[in-house]
């Protein structure tokens, strides 16, 4: 039979291609349903987080750091809980990474503040002698993209029936809402509502200023994903 | 069959061999860079602050991966094809006009759409989706290039005049089909122009940027079973195509066993798209998945082992040979680093290993034992024996091809070596408690513990690069060397002092 | 003997000491054996046995083909068609080869239709388990440490969690964080003096008034900026020098005479106490030099350490 295959290409082709199809559907299909459901507690991302987002991805951090808590006591000892499914229900795409040249990220949020990722973010190995992480100063110059990020929150409500504008389930049995804009102008006054915030806590004069005239640096928005990361 | 041999018309061959050696030079030189990013980060900053944007550790890192992968690999991948797959079918591109021109159109499609790349890596446009990093529109022109490919492929079957299809052409399919399906699904995004306002005013923001179909671990499972098949279609399927035709072709023996190829490629491809789920080992995809994956990955060792034991049965009783040639060396090194990383990963993928393997250096050992070990040499070894027979000239230069060979097996050794110590020594610092039931190392300390390993990765790497250098001079070279007569071209390959 | 088994030989020793070498490095400064690594940890177990298969089966089965390139010759029967003059044998495949290769395939079969179900096998399971055997070797040890030991333990787990904000030294690095080798810095009293402070840090709600609330009793007035400037140093220089009078005037009602503080009232600013430290760390605190995050990974026992460490450290 084999021999005949080699001689009919086009039958070998079908061939090949139904033996390698064969594992996706079986192990992949199943399995889409059940994962992606939300945890009680998992907000979508903010308007200002999602441009954070955006930079993390740009500037390809998940080369060196996962975002996926594994089962071990080691782990949950160093990051916090271990991972659930759920709370990547609203990854886009998902950021586990594959090698931890730097620490997890996944709860950063619960151990690092403001201040500490602004000054590591400028010269980690001022703050964290012997560290490897390349130093993102231009960061604190780059106006962030807050179109783009609007347009990615459209995405996700219109595409993917994001919760924006509902309220959400909460862990303390409360319920929160995120909001989005309605078009491009209040998505970006959303945004820097929520800079203020963060550019209260920094201390660099310049990001202060910009933020204080309306223009949001990127450092502002990395730090705000960073914050969310619980 | 005819007497006389067909002219073969090598064109499409000649330039798919440029970028090989072009993408291989900048592909490396990037990950020579970033090895010593990591063990000195100063040279994050090597062409200045003002440049950091760009010549950081993470805006350079997939320029390597892509660079290596698509650049490198493929390049050489698609030269093979059009230099073995003429060959081994018994017609030549010549006989067809069409094919001529959708071979030329691939290529210059394919530096096009690498220009692409480049530019967008550079500028930070990228879905963080590893060996897939690319926006929607560069994936057109991916599936494009891919789709060119296929006409070659199928075209030149198409007109063939040996009946059965040769060991390497089961490969080159296989490597057309699973790639073409696996880069679709994992590729499957909405670009965000797409959405509105809801008051109907103007958005704005790029319009290339996208995000992905599948959330969570829907979309991890999907990138996976990509990735990993990736390496298969990318990394070993191809390249075990190009080892069933040079080693038997430059050495003149006939393969050791028809069986034992037929065993092997179809228990390969059957077995290899299960085992994806290695990569998210204690993630949270079902527990099922990871155990097939677990499993399916050590079955995986056979099919694997099986092709390279035909290798190197096929050179039963030819000592002599390896002794005498380089080429012939690059290959049989090429098949021991082969198995050497299919053992490496199966035993990775047991979930207990991997506990510590997972997210370390071990891992980066491993790709770099099978990518310069087996990928890296292989295709060099191809580009050897096919440039005296493209160019009708004798190979340069027979000892700066054994120094070459030197060099390199001992940047692979240094680069694989450093980073199994590193791998494990971090693996179990990560997980070491003290006497007091603390953390014993905080994550710190599991990096400056790092640094000599870095460094001497480093090295390996540099080594690695000087002899692809070395490699792209004696090939240039080439070009100049003694003309060749169609007699030499038999088997062994003609190389000058 | 063959050259090539000596090759052999010589690789899966070099390789061999590599991996040991990690088990030394790994037990550097945890303060444990080798054997105590290993046995530990059945992972670490594992994957060095792991390591170790990988090289002794890889070294050893291409050495073994090597050999046959060197002393047997190729036989067989050619099939009939040729590629580009490449031939094929109708040799058999190598039996330990096509037996291995059964064998998995039964192995895989039976363990996914029977072993893995029957196992009943769950990730999250086995970590409960792990985490339970962990706790209560850790319960029954903790209770026995006080004293020195406790400050010992206080000081690992400060290694671990603290010195990337705090410094190696816990001297705040450049004034990044709190510096920890004194009860506490000018700044840090003068920011609370002028803002106030509402940080949980007697574990409770209870703020401290801003300087609009504070009244210096030997004036009869609010405290004046020349005031708040005097008692700062005092208080930072571990309640000595001049400004002892506008403490005692001002300040003493809440935290004391000695500045210890009183419970239920105001915390003690002249020395770190682990209480103080334990409410920290259950809270954060927000102050002039930034944000010092809540940590609730760590446990009582652990807090109540790490606040030994620090009172230790400032004294
Ligand atoms: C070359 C590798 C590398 C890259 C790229 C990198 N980091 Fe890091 N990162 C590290 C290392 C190593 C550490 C641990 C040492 C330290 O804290 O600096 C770290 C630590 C961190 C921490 C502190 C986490 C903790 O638990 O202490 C944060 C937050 C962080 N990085 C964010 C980022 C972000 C955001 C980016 C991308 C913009 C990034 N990193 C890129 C290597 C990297
Ligand atoms: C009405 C009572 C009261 C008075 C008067 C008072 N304090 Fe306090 N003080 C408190 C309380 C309560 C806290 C703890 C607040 C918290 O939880 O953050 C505190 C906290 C502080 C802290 C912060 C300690 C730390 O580690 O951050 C400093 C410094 C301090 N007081 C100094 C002073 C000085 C100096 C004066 C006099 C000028 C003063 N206090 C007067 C009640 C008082
Ligand atoms: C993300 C950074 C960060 C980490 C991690 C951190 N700290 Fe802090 N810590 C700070 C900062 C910033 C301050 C100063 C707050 C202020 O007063 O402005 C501070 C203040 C403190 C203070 C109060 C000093 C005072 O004068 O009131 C104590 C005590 C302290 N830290 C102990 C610890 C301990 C113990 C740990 C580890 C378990 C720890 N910190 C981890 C950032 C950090
Ligand atoms: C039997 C064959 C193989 C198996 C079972 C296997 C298994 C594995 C495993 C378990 C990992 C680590 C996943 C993780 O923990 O992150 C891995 C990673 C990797 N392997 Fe293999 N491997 C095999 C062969 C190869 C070969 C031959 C190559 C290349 C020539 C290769 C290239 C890679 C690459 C590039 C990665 C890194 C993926 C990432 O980005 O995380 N593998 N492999
Ligand atoms: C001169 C030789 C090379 C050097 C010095 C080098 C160096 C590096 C470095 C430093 C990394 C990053 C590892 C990390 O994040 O910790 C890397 C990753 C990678 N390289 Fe190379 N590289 C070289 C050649 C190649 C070649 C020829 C290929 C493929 C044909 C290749 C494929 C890869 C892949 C797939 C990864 C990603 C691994 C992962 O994610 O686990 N490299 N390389
Ligand atoms: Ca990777
Ligand atoms: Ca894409
Ligand atoms: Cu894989």
């Amino acid at each position: 039979m084999f021999h005949w295959l080699e001689k009919h290409p086009f039958f070998f082709s079908v061939g090949v291609f139904l033996v390698i199809a064969f594992a996706g559907l079986v192990e992949i299909l199943p399995s889409f349903a059940q994962a992606s459901r939300p945890v009680i507690g998992t907000k979508p991302y903010s308007i200002l987080e999602t441009t954070g987002r955006q930079i993390y991805i740009k500037n390809s951090c998940n080369a060196c750091h996962s975002q996926l808590i594994r089962p071990f006591k080691s782990e949950t000892d160093r990051y916090g809980h271990y991972s659930l499914s759920g709370e990547y229900a609203y990854d886009r795409p998902f950021l586990w990474g594959s090698k931890r040249t730097g620490p997890d990220l996944m709860r950063v949020g619960n151990y690092r503040t403001t201040d500490w990722h602004e000054n590591h973010m400028k010269d980690p190995a001022g703050v964290v002698p012997g560290s490897v992480m390349p130093a993102y100063r231009w960061m604190y110059t780059n106006i962030a993209d807050i179109p783009t990020a609007y347009a990615e929150q459209l995405t996700n409500a219109q595409f993917f029936s994001v919760p924006y504008n509902e309220p959400i389930p909460m862990k303390d049995g409360t319920t929160e809402v995120v909001k989005m804009g309605n078009n491009v102008t209040q998505a970006h006054a959303m945004a820097l509502a929520e800079a203020k915030e963060i550019a209260a806590d920094m201390k660099d004069q310049n990001v202060k200023d910009a933020v204080a005239r309306g223009e949001i640096p990127e450092i502002v928005a990395l730090i705000a994903y960073l914050n969310s990361l619980k | 069959m005819e007497n006389r041999p067909l002219e073969y018309d090598y064109t499409v061959t000649k330039m798919f061999m440029f970028t090989t050696i072009l993408l291989g030079i900048v592909g490396m030189l990037i990950g020579v860079i970033l090895a010593f990013q990591l063990a000195f980060p100063g040279v994050n900053l090597f062409l200045g602050e003002g440049l950091a944007e760009y010549t950081n550790f993470s805006r350079l890192r997939p320029l390597h991966t892509d660079a290596v992968i698509f650049g490198f690999t493929l390049s050489g991948i698609f030269a093979t094809w059009y230099y073995v797959g003429q060959r081994v079918l018994k017609v030549s591109m010549a006989e067809s006009k069409l094919l001529m021109f959708l071979g030329k159109l691939h290529f210059w499609l394919y530096l096009v759409t690498v220009a692409a790349v480049v530019v967008s890596l550079f500028a930070g446009v990228t879905t963080s989706k590893e060996y897939a990093e690319f926006e929607w529109p560069i994936d057109i022109a991916i599936v494009v290039v891919w789709v060119l490919f296929g006409l070659g492929i199928f075209g030149l079957i198409g007109i063939r005049r040996e009946k059965s299809l040769y060991i390497s052409v089961w490969y080159y399919i296989a490597t057309f089909l699973g790639i073409a399906m696996l880069y679709l699904f994992n590729n499957m995004e909405i670009p965000t122009m797409l959405a509105s306002a809801p008051d109907g005013s103007h958005v704005g923001g790029n319009w290339y940027h996208s995000i992905s179909m599948y959330a969570g671990t829907n979309d991890a499972l999907v990138q996976w079973w990509y990735g990993h098949n990736a390496v298969a279609f990318g990394f070993t399927v191809p390249i075990v195509a190009m080892i069933y035709y040079f080693l038997p072709k430059e050495s003149g023996q006939a393969i050791y066993s028809y069986k034992l190829s037929l065993l092997s490629f179809w228990g390969l491809m059957f077995l290899y798209l299960w085992a994806g789920g290695h990569h998210l080992l204690y993630s949270t995809v079902p527990d099922w998945v990871q155990t097939m994956g677990s499993i399916f990955s050590v079955i995986l060792i056979l099919p694997s082992w099986g092709s390279a034991i035909n290798m190197l049965l096929t050179m039963k009783g030819e000592w002599q040979q390896v002794a005498a040639s380089p080429l012939i060396k690059f290959m049989i090194l090429a098949s021991t680093f082969y198995m050497f990383s299919t053992l490496e990963g199966p035993i990775q993928a047991i979930k207990s290993v991997n506990a510590i393997a997972h997210f370390t250096d071990w891992i980066v050992g491993h790709v770099h034992d099978g990518v310069l070990g087996w990928v890296g040499f292989m295709i060099m070894a191809a580009l050897f024996h096919m440039a005296p027979r493209v160019f009708k000239r004798e190979i340069y230069s027979k000892s700066l091809m054994t120094t070459q060979f030197w060099i390199q097996t001992l940047g692979v050794v240094l680069y694989f070596t450093s980073m199994w110590i590193a791998g494990i020594t971090q693996g179990m610092m990560w997980r070491a408690h003290d006497e007091f039931g603390n953390l014993a190392y905080s994550f710190i300390d599991t990096v400056t513990v790092l640094h000599p390993y870095y460094t001497i990765r480093g090295v390996g790497g540099l080594l690695y690069l000087v002899g692809f250098l070395m490699f792209a001079y004696n090939i240039y070279k080439t070009m100049s060397a003694r003309p060749v007569e169609e007699s030499e071209l038999q088997s062994a390959s003609p190389m000058g002092a | 003997m063959n050259k090539l088994y000596l090759w052999g030989i010589i690789i899966t020793i070099i390789m061999f000491a590599a991996t040991f070498y990690t088990l030394v490095i790994t037990a550097g400064d945890s303060g444990k054996g080798l054997s105590e690594i290993l046995s530990n940890d059945i992972i670490n177990s594992l994957a060095i046995a792991g390591a170790i298969t990988l090289v002794i089966i890889t070294v050893f089965v291409v050495i073994k083909y090597v050999r046959q390139m060197q002393t047997d010759t190729a036989q067989g029967q050619l099939i009939d068609e040729q590629w580009d003059g490449i031939g094929e044998y109708l040799n058999e495949i190598p039996k330990g080869w096509g037996i291995a290769f059964i064998l998995t395939m039964v192995w895989g079969m039976w363990y996914f239709t029977i072993g893995y179900p029957l196992n009943a096998y769950s990730q999250i399971g086995e970590y409960n388990e792990d985490s339970a055997v962990h706790n209560a070797k850790f319960e029954s040890k903790y209770s026995a440490i006080t004293g020195d030991r406790l400050v010992d333990m206080g000081k690992s787990v400060f290694l671990a969690e603290c010195k990337v904000c705090h410094g190696l030294n816990a001297d705040g690095i450049d004034g990044k964080a709190a510096d920890l080798n004194v009860r506490i810095e000018e700044k840090t009293v003068k920011f609370a003096i002028e803002n106030g402070s509402n940080n949980h840090l007697l574990g409770s709600e209870m703020p401290m008034p801003d300087r609009n609330g504070l009244f210096n009793s030997n004036t009869g007035a609010l405290i004046t900026d020349a005031e708040i400037d005097i008692v700062s140093k005092y208080v930072a220089n571990g309640m000595s020098g001049a400004g002892e009078d506008v403490f005692m005037g001002t300040c003493a009602a809440c935290h004391g005479e000695d500045g210890k503080g009183m419970e239920y009232v105001a915390p003690s600013v002249a020395t770190f106490t682990p209480e103080l430290v334990t409410n920290i760390l259950n809270h954060g605190k927000k102050g002039s030099i930034g944000q010092m995050p809540a940590f609730e990974r760590l446990n009582a026992k652990q807090k109540e350490a790490v606040g030994a460490y620090v009172t230790d450290l400032s004294k």
